[in-house]
């Protein structure tokens, strides 16, 4: 839920051809080598009843090339469960979580990453990086989003099958190339909204640090607060392995 | 039709006793034939249903028996090309001791992955399944279970439930309710679904998986993907579409369902002639009747259709109320059933409901009309032959023909010379079930001239015994050939199946005794179940080093009890260390010498056979056996060929470091243990249990303890064969009650002749009992019999076609002997009703001419 | 001997038929009376309700001063089989026995030593001249050898009653006469109290008495 994980689509100005840049320019802004922040996120389910979480993140990289870790700190029952995420540019992420209780890593499965994350509003592919070059995109005009303008941008996956939404609408701010606002559908269905609040600049880089995620048709949202966020931190290439989970646990 | 109102039903009426007691046999036969299918069927549908549910979208699924495969599997398959999911799974039951309640199924998967195959939400939009997904996957002791299930047990989220697993008996957290409908009606609602990461430590499946469900991508076809699949990963798999596991349980089921169909086909086969019976006497009796019809202008074609038409009602009738029956009978029977599957095969099973099959009971139906018209055909042809002229004689008609009775002889020669000639040709099957069946012709077309000829001779001593009760109760049977040769027959067939049953049941017991005494010799077994049976949670490896540190402890072998699949039976492979087996058991061998048998087999470089594995696949001593296994193919010779039960479909023994190697499955299901001399095997037990005993689920099993627990599975089987015994008994009391109530009506004017000039009413129920009792020996003199014979090709056939274990014929003289007193005091039973009708009647009516 | 006072019998069916009503009759041992009447006027009934086949509506039978009407089923029969013996029209044999076998009948029933079952049977068949026949069975007889059987099989006891229904109903006049001469002669020798139903005018009239019956009453009581 970090942003830079969620940042799958961007644009640039005007034409059907400058889409794409809008796209590149925000994915560029957002760049940075690493990032650390804690998390907490809260799940609003539709029955108002509300789960919290926390978890620390670690990114090296960015966007297509990035590795990320999270391990979860609270609640005890899933403090240590960790999660890496190494992203590819021309393929799928590949997942693996750990579970200190029983001592055993897993690997989540390509096919899988269209369910929720555990528990959730967000799904496994949400938490992807995808690369600019695997969608097609097209500027469909501007909008407002909480008082700031915004590009409005559809995106849809180049390849069949790679990502469970057939089209996905992004909305960039035209004063810092921040998202703004994603909506995926799925068969021209709104299925998951994402709202990026509270920019701040961070070490230069326009950051959202709240992120709310509302499943559309399970009528619950998530909400991430980011905390402690930092860029450019020290972080290792062997801290981002399977054995790094098992060993850090 | 007017006929059947105007002549029929009043006949029926008055004789209404006998109609019932007709049908009866056609009741009772459809009843059995209905309440086994529909057992089995729900059993079958229970699992089939458990199956699909569980498979949820998945349309192949890959396994490799018993043993599992390890993880990397799961890895190679998702990189095929063709598929959209691959879910891993590891199925166990558990016991969580919910009173009355059965066992759980333990569904393991993987939750981050397993919803492309299976809907754990229903009723969209609404709550979660799992309170919090994340710490389900967390703590490994999370279990999901049905709402029906919950509701019965009062579990709310958040309860917790124990069962017993690898590390002793454990406390679950319910961490979620699964909604009624779809999966949650798997297994009868006893669905327990936990996370397959930490079933792997909680049911001791290493690093395994039992198996992996397939979803293929859309314009991948079946066969496409399971070709893929079995190219991928070679002849040590299955794969197969989840209906698949249908069939293997069918054919396990099939075994068990033979016997039952056996039964259900001699009761309507008997019924047959019990009905044949009762319209053969209701012709003679309505003869007049019939004279007066054909006089009156009645043609013989609508004198057949009447008679016809009366078997037919009569059979529907019967057939209808069997069927009724026969679904009340279904829901005790299910039980036993599923019980036994448990015991024997170790499948067990959860079932909540019979599954009625309307076109079975249709087929039931039809069968037990069709059956009582076939019975009828005879006597209705006999009764349109009557003569209008003869409506105004009267008497008896029921005297045999000496053609008649020639012909019978004659044929009944010809079909036993020709069963004769089949005997030695018996290997080709065709053969042998002929000679089966013209014995069984043989039989009954001797039996009226056997009947009669064994009521002479009985006459003697029945005369010696009573002068007066006995010689006129031998003297009824031989005025009534017709009558009696009947009822004689059905009891013969029925008793014959008895003596065949019981024979096969005490043949077997003699071979397992004998294989109990040679194999069974170790002083304690820890197994993971109260029987050896069924394996859900298995040891580990390391606890034969912890057993052999105990006090007193000789000898540990480890044995793996897995069932594979070869050449399509469920064989059981016991992998053991074969160098100490050769050195502790006695072999009953059948082919090869034991001492280089056991020093090949030690060695890896055999395997051993069971004979009736040996038989069922017609392999002998030196072939080359290809046994697939996860690893690629293992190829090792037969060096041994030995007697051994532990299996039905047959067992191949193997040493335990080659099935490790070849299946990399170390676990044990149990473990056997050789005492020091002079210790005591209790005392030992109370040593195992104390050091290891704490927490783990563990039983320790005396010697003693198991050949108990296989009696008593034996016991169980062979339950049937008391089954039949009650059915025998049923039948011998509907046909000789039959056949009594009209006797006494055709000998009403000697009995009241007999009160007139001082019979007392003891001395006339006892004259109608020794007709009963007459009637009841012969038939079961014919039966023991036909029986020895049957018993023959009932051995022959289990050798041969079932599980090819060769039984010695011995005849079950302990049955045979039983039966002499159930009979008579059957016949007793049945004689009761038509002799109070005997003294009852006026006896002026009785003494004036008819 | 025998005694009957306001003897009837009722049929019950859909309409209730008196087969005897209110029948007064005293017969004196040692008597040989017949009973004549038309059919249908109660003669047989008369017989049946003396000899025990059937009991009575109301009123009292004692025969030698037992009383019918209070005895068990199983003590009647006892009564008929030591007391009184049987002749029927239709000889009434066991087809499936042979004559000695059929006389001996009721001496087996009573459960006399076989020895002695077989040597009185035998003796019974000479005294009623049928010593040459003993094993044949009844169906190789002629009619008036039957009733011989019949008749030997009804003297197994000596019974001091003896009852006949139409005895020479089923066989033809020559033979009847034998029949009727061998009754009389037995009368004569065993002081039996023999009661026959005929409507055959001569055997009647051989008798010393003549009960007439007519709709159920008795209306003629003659002795000569």
């Amino acid at each position: 839920m970090n942003k830079a994980m969620l940042i799958v689509l961007c644009a640039a100005p005007l034409l059907a051809q400058d889409a794409r840049q809008i796209v590149e320019e925000s994915q560029r802004r957002g760049r940075a080598n690493s990032q650390r922040y804690e998390g907490v996120l809260e799940v609003v389910g539709a029955d108002t009843r509300v789960t919290k979480k926390s978890w620390q993140s670690w990114r090296l990289g960015s966007y297509g090339n990035s590795k990320a870790v999270i391990r979860f700190t609270a609640p005890a029952e899933v403090k240590g469960v960790a999660l890496l995420v190494i992203n590819h540019p021309d393929r799928s992420s590949d997942q693996w979580m750990w579970t200190p209780a029983i001592a055993r890593d897993r690997r989540i499965a390509l096919q899988d990453r269209s369910t929720r994350f555990f528990g959730t509003d967000f799904s496994f592919e949400d938490l992807e990086e995808r690369d600019a070059e695997q969608y097609d995109y097209k500027l469909t005009g501007e909008e407002a989003i909480a008082g700031a303008a915004c590009w409005r941008i559809e995106a849809r996956p180049r390849q069949n099958k790679t990502s469970q939404y057939t089209l996905s609408r992004v909305w960039i701010r035209k004063d810092n190339y921040v998202p703004a606002q994603y909506e995926n559908f799925i068969k021209d269905q709104p299925v998951r909204r994402l709202e990026q609040k509270d920019i701040q600049n961070i070490q230069g880089i326009w950051t959202p640090r709240t992120l709310e995620m509302t499943d559309l048709r399970r009528k619950s949202r998530t909400i991430l607060r980011m905390e402690k966020l930092e860029y450019n931190v020290p972080l290792k290439e062997d801290e981002f392995t399977v054995q790094a989970l098992r060993r850090d646990q | 039709m007017i006929l059947l109102r105007l002549i029929s039903w009043p006949y029926m009426r008055k004789h209404l006793l006998r109609s019932v007691l007709t049908t009866a046999g056609i009741v009772l036969g459809v009843a059995l034939l209905v309440g086994m299918q529909t057992a089995n069927r729900s059993v079958l549908s229970a699992f089939n249903q458990t199956v699909e549910r569980i498979a949820g979208k998945a349309q192949l699924q890959v396994s490799a028996g018993d043993p599992g495969f390890g993880e990397e599997i799961l890895e190679r398959v998702q990189s095929l090309p063709g598929i959209r999911a691959a879910a891993p799974v590891i199925e166990a039951e558990a016991d969580p001791g919910f009173p009355g309640q059965g066992k759980l199924l333990i569904l393991a998967v993987d939750m981050t992955g397993d919803r492309s195959l299976r809907d754990y939400e229903f009723d969209n939009g609404d709550q979660d399944v799992i309170d919090d997904p994340l710490i389900f996957l967390a703590q490994p002791d999370s279990i999901i279970l049905t709402r029906e299930f919950a509701a019965r047990n009062h579990i709310v989220s958040g309860s917790k439930i124990t069962f017993d697993t690898m590390q002793g008996r454990k406390q679950f957290t319910v961490r979620g309710i699964l909604k009624a409908g779809g999966m949650a009606q798997a297994f009868g609602g006893n669905l327990g679904i936990m996370d397959i990461y930490a079933a792997q430590s909680v049911f001791g499946r290493g690093r395994h998986f039992d198996r992996i469900d397939i979803g293929l991508n859309e314009g991948v076809t079946l066969e496409q993907g399971e070709a893929a699949l079995r190219k991928l990963l070679g002849p040590g798999f299955t794969v197969e579409p989840p209906s698949g596991r249908g069939r293997h349980f069918e054919s396990l089921l099939g075994v068990y369902t033979l016997a039952m169909t056996v039964s259900s086909v001699f009761a309507l086969f008997i019924g047959m002639f019990i009905i044949y019976n009762s319209f053969a006497i209701a012709v003679t009796q309505r003869r007049g009747e019939i004279g007066i019809l054909r006089a009156l202008g009645a043609t013989r074609r609508q004198v057949r259709v009447l008679f016809l038409a009366e078997s037919a009602i009569a059979g529907l009738i019967g057939s209808c109320a069997g069927a009724g029956l026969g679904l009340i009978f279904a829901r005790t029977l299910t039980g036993v059933s599923a019980d036994m599957l448990e015991s024997m095969f170790g499948v067990a099973q959860n079932v909540q409901q019979v599954v009625i099959d309307r076109a079975f009971l249709f087929f039931a139906v039809v069968l037990g009309t069709g059956t009582s018209m076939l019975a009828a055909l005879i006597p209705a042809r006999n009764a349109a032959r009557v003569e209008p002229i003869q409506a105004l004689q009267k008497g008896r008609y029921q005297v045999l023909g000496a053609g008649e009775n020639r012909l019978r002889r004659n044929l009944a020669l010809c079909a036993a010379a020709l069963s004769l000639a089949c005997l030695p040709l018996s290997a080709n099957r065709v053969f042998f079930f002929a000679g089966f069946l013209l014995t069984l012709l043989a039989a009954l077309l001797l039996t009226p001239f056997l009947a009669l000829e064994l009521t002479r001779l009985l006459r003697r001593p029945l005369k010696w015994l009573r002068p007066v009760e006995g010689a006129l109760a031998a003297d009824s049977l031989l005025q009534a050939p017709r009558r009696t040769s009947a009822t004689v027959a059905a009891l013969m067939l029925s008793l014959a199946l008895v003596i065949g049953q019981g024979g096969v049941a005490r043949a077997s017991l003699s071979s397992i005794e004998e294989w109990m005494n040679n194999s069974l010799n170790p002083d304690l077994f820890v197994s993971t179940t109260e029987n050896i049976a069924s394996h859900g949670v298995r040891f580990p490896a390391s606890m034969q080093q912890e057993l052999e540190n105990v006090e007193g402890i000789a000898e540990v072998q480890a044995a793996r009890l897995p069932r594979i699949d070869f050449h399509g039976y469920p064989v059981m492979l016991v992998s053991i260390q074969m160098e100490s087996v050769g050195r502790r058991i006695k072999r009953h061998m059948v082919a090869g010498d034991e001492a280089t048998m056991n020093r090949l087999a030690a060695q890896g470089k055999g395997v051993i056979f069971s004979e009736n594995l040996a038989a069922l696949v017609k392999m002998k001593l030196g072939d080359m056996v290809d046994l697939p296994a996860t690893t690629g193919t293992m190829q090792l010779p037969i060096v041994g060929i030995v007697r051994d039960l532990s299996n039905q479909m047959g067992t191949i023994f193997i040493d335990r470091q080659v099935y490790i190697r070849y299946f990399q499955d170390d676990t044990v299901d149990v473990f056997r243990i050789y005492l020091k001399p002079n210790i005591s095997p209790e005392t030992t037990r109370g040593r195992i249990v104390d050091r290891m005993g704490n927490g783990r689920r563990m039983f320790v099993l005396l010697n003693r303890d198991l050949r108990d627990y296989i009696s008593r599975v034996m016991e169980q089987w062979f339950g049937l064969t008391y089954v039949q015994v009650i059915v025998a008994m049923l039948v011998a009391i509907l046909g000789i009650v039959n056949t009594l109530t009209v006797s006494i009506s055709d000998r009403r004017r000697e009995l009241g002749v007999l009160r007139a000039v001082g019979g007392l009413r003891w001395q006339i129920r006892r004259s109608v009992w020794l007709e009963a009792a007459a009637i009841g020996i012969i038939g079961l003199v014919l039966g023991v019999a036909t029986g020895a014979v049957l018993l023959y090709y009932e051995l022959q056939a289990i050798q041969h076609d079932i599980s090819g274990m060769p039984f010695a014929y011995e005849f079950p003289w302990g049955i045979a002997l039983l039966l002499l007193p159930v009979i008579l005091a059957a016949a007793l039973g049945a004689s009761i009703f038509p002799a109070e009708r005997a003294v009852r009647g006026s006896l002026v009516e009785a003494l004036e001419y008819e | 001997m025998i005694s009957l006072r306001a003897v009837t019998k009722l049929y019950q069916g859909k309409r209730q038929i008196a087969a005897l009503q209110g029948v007064d009759l005293e017969i004196a041992r040692g008597e040989m009376v017949s009973i004549v009447g038309p059919s249908g006027s109660g003669k047989s009934t008369l017989l049946n309700l003396i000899g025990g086949l059937d009991r009575a509506t109301s009123g009292e039978i004692r025969i030698d001063g037992q009383a019918l009407t209070a005895l068990s089923d199983d003590d009647l029969t006892r009564l008929r089989r030591d007391k009184i013996g049987f002749i029927f029209q239709f000889f009434n044999l066991l087809p499936s026995l042979t004559c000695v076998e059929n006389v001996a009948l009721p001496l087996h029933l009573k459960g006399l030593p076989r020895q002695e079952i077989d040597t009185r049977a035998r003796s019974l068949l000479e005294m009623v001249q049928l010593g040459q026949r003993l094993d044949h069975l009844p169906d190789e007889l002629s009619g008036g050898e039957r009733q011989r059987v019949a008749i030997a099989r009804a003297l197994a006891f000596s019974p001091p009653v003896l009852l006949a229904d139409e005895p020479t109903g089923n066989l033809d006049t020559h033979t009847g006469a034998d029949i009727l001469a061998l009754i009389r002669d037995l009368h004569q020798r065993l002081n039996s109290t023999v009661l026959i139903v005929t409507h055959d005018a001569s055997v009647a009239e051989s008798c010393q008495r003549t009960v007439t019956l007519r709709d159920s009453r008795i209306v003629g009581d003659v002795r000569r």
